[in-house]
């Protein structure tokens, strides 16, 4: 199976558009660049720093890029239902319970995505009378990843909630896979039993 | 609304959509909006404090623990890890049992993460202890409670959310946590041995083919030693050791061991790069709910309820803590919980004259051992999934190895001089020594 296609994930299938699919995927290489990115630039940190030579403005990127790491992640994971859970009440609901709890669950997530939007535009707003250091960027430019991230998830959120509605939430899932771990143990012939 | 009203009203909203089924960020959120409402602050602070939770630079170490934790998983070093603790102690007592407590005690220091090794313990060890006759139960139970110990020694995530967050030394925290963590280990293999089923026993490793396991495991053995290595010898902070472990599974490990797995390594970052936003964006949430519990005061109430009932005994009231941390461990995640309740352990920390590294420690033990008892424990419900056995069954199984972790809980509160031992002779400034004046060496507090 192609990389591309690994990291589109089929759980759930029924309540995707197939429109939003190469959203999903453009989101999850940019996690994994953002995460390059910011390794990269420890690593340099470390090194410049060891040379007797520390680039200051490595950490200013580092911190961008941790940043919209973080939020670029809570945006796609969920719509791949990624998110850390205390335990999911609705899946063991069917019907019409089933049907409530779970629009019940997305319109909170739409309200906080709401939230994040409305109230992290206004915060990103405020950002361009700070200034970060050494390179005096505004620090709107961190701020922009809330609102961003919030109209994301709102986006991901709606799509389940039309989805769900129209063709119901209760869709039987193929089991997950399991990691490809070589299982090495055998009973040698030689075991016994005292 | 009086501030109790409200505290209530934002903890009920909280554990109501948390438990309906909203992830645990959206919940926390939530609950923080709802209960902002009925004060004077606003929702921009909120969202500000949202920010503020998950913008420090200790919490930069988590990616690369956890990308430390994918690779390994997929590098081909899990049969390896495996291959050593059977010649080790396969022959022991209980077989697989004491094989999972070994396997864990040298993955931990790898992953950090109790969740990862719960994932992969039960996958690679899950289905041979099946084939060699242990009970279910018994199997998902042992492999819980051995993957706890990951909270507790180096490169614990747990213990560098708690040393971000508390502004604790997260490398005092590292060095306390080994033997606390140990004996967790320790005290699981005497169980498996006098209690545990007696399992298929295997003959007596050679010594050369000890010898040869180790050749086997020692590329990804090199980690906790780069790990631990760098932290102490002050080369490193913990994030830059984690970037340097990544680059040697990276340049090293991954190249000699499973070649063929290179081309995957794009795939490996992007999902690291989810992965490691799940539990960020959840301390993020639980940043701006612990900060409006305590400007409702909520913490100082508690505060001064676990002070009037213990005084200024330092042992008192660290049991206390124990007994309410177990009940909130019982319900939410250690991350969590710590980031939230961080202000109340500051101030009884303050109270109680107690080391904070000392505090730190227990409490971590005590969430890891949250992670096993019921109504939420997250690592047993894990493995009784993995296993595929119900949770009460696993739950039945696991009871009686609740007395390692109460004998562990006990240890770490009563004697503080064992558990701060190691930090103190290896890194003094972290537990509040501080260099001796007039002389050579440190004086400690």
């Amino acid at each position: 199976m192609r990389i591309a296609e690994k990291l589109l994930l089929q759980r759930q299938r029924h309540l995707k558009w197939r429109a939003l699919d190469p959203l999903e995927m453009i989101l999850m290489v940019l996690c994994g660049l953002l995460l390059f990115g910011f390794s990269t630039t420890v690593m340099f940190d470390i090194i410049t720093r060891e040379i007797g030579h520390p680039w200051l403005w490595l950490q200013e990127v580092t911190s961008t890029f941790f940043v919209y790491a973080i939020f670029t992640g809570a945006a796609v994971a969920t719509r791949r239902n990624d998110h850390l859970y205390l335990t999911a009440v609705a899946e063991a609901l069917h019907g019409t319970p089933r049907l409530v709890a779970e629009i019940v669950i997305r319109l909170v997530v739409l309200g906080v995505a709401s939230c994040l939007v409305y109230f992290g535009y206004i915060n990103f707003l405020r950002g361009f009378s700070s200034f970060r250091m050494p390179s005096l960027t505004p620090i709107a430019s961190l701020y922009a990843a809330i609102p961003i991230s919030g109209a994301l998830i709102a986006l991901f959120t709606i799509e389940q909630l039309v989805n769900g509605i129209r063709k119901g939430f209760d869709h039987p899932e193929p089991p997950e896979a399991l990691l490809e771990i070589t299982p090495i143990l055998t009973v040698p012939s030689s075991a016994r039993r005292p | 609304m009086s501030a109790p009203l409200i505290l209530g009203l934002m903890t009920f909203c909280f554990l109501f959509f948390g438990y309906l089924g909203v992830p645990v960020a959206f919940s926390l959120m939530a609950g923080v909006f709802i209960g902002a409402a009925f004060t004077d602050v606003t929702f921009p602070a909120i969202v500000q404090k949202i920010f503020d939770g998950m913008d420090s630079e200790a919490l930069l170490a988590i990616p690369f623990f956890l990308l430390v934790g994918e690779l390994m998983s997929s590098a081909n070093v899990v049969s390896r890890i495996t291959n050593l603790s059977l010649a080790l102690v396969g022959h022991v007592r209980g077989g697989l049992s004491q094989v999972v407590t070994v396997f864990s005690m040298f993955f931990s220091e790898m992953s950090g993460s109790t969740t990862a090794d719960v994932a992969v313990i039960s996958r690679a060890l899950g289905g041979p202890m099946k084939k060699e006759g242990y009970d279910p139960p018994f199997i998902a139970a042992i492999i819980a409670s051995a993957s706890t110990i990951a909270a507790l020694v180096p490169p614990s995530i747990t213990a560098v959310v708690y040393g971000a967050v508390g502004n604790v030394s997260i490398a005092g925290l590292f060095m306390a946590g080994v033997v606390p963590g140990f004996m967790i280990g320790f005290g699981l293999m005497i169980y498996c041995y006098f209690f545990g089923p007696i399992g298929t026993r295997r003959p007596r490793a050679l010594f050369r083919d000890v010898a040869h396991a180790f050749k086997d495991a020692s590329l990804p053995l090199m980690i906790p030693i780069i790990l631990l290595g760098g932290i102490l010898t002050g080369w490193f902070t913990p994030t830059e050791a984690g970037v340097v472990a990544a680059i040697w599974i990276l340049a090293v490990v991954i190249p000699s061991l499973n070649r063929r797995h290179l081309k995957l390594l794009p795939y490996d970052f992007c999902l690291a790069g989810l992965i490691f936003s799940l539990p960020l964006i959840t301390i993020g949430a639980a940043n701006a709910f612990g900060w409006l519990l305590a400007y409702l005061r909520g913490a100082i109430v508690i505060a001064e309820w676990i002070t009037g009932l213990a005084g200024n005994d330092p042992h008192l009231i660290m049991l206390l803590m124990v007994l309410l941390f177990t009940i909130i461990g019982d319900f939410i995640e250690p991350v969590p919980t710590i980031i939230i309740f961080m202000p109340l352990v500051n101030v009884l920390t303050t109270a109680g004259n107690i080391n904070p590294v000392h505090m730190g420690v227990v409490l971590i033990a005590t969430l890891a051992f949250g992670l096993i008892t019921p109504p939420y424990g997250l690592v047993l419900l894990m493995a009784s999934k993995f296993v595929g056995v119900r949770f009460s069954q696993a739950l039945r199984a696991a009871l009686p190895i609740y007395v390692v972790f109460f004998g562990t809980i006990a240890f770490a509160i009563y004697l503080p001089q064992v558990v701060l031992w190691l930090p103190k002779h290896v890194l003094p400034e972290s537990v509040g020594c501080f260099k001796n004046p007039s002389g050579p060496g440190y004086l400690c507090p």
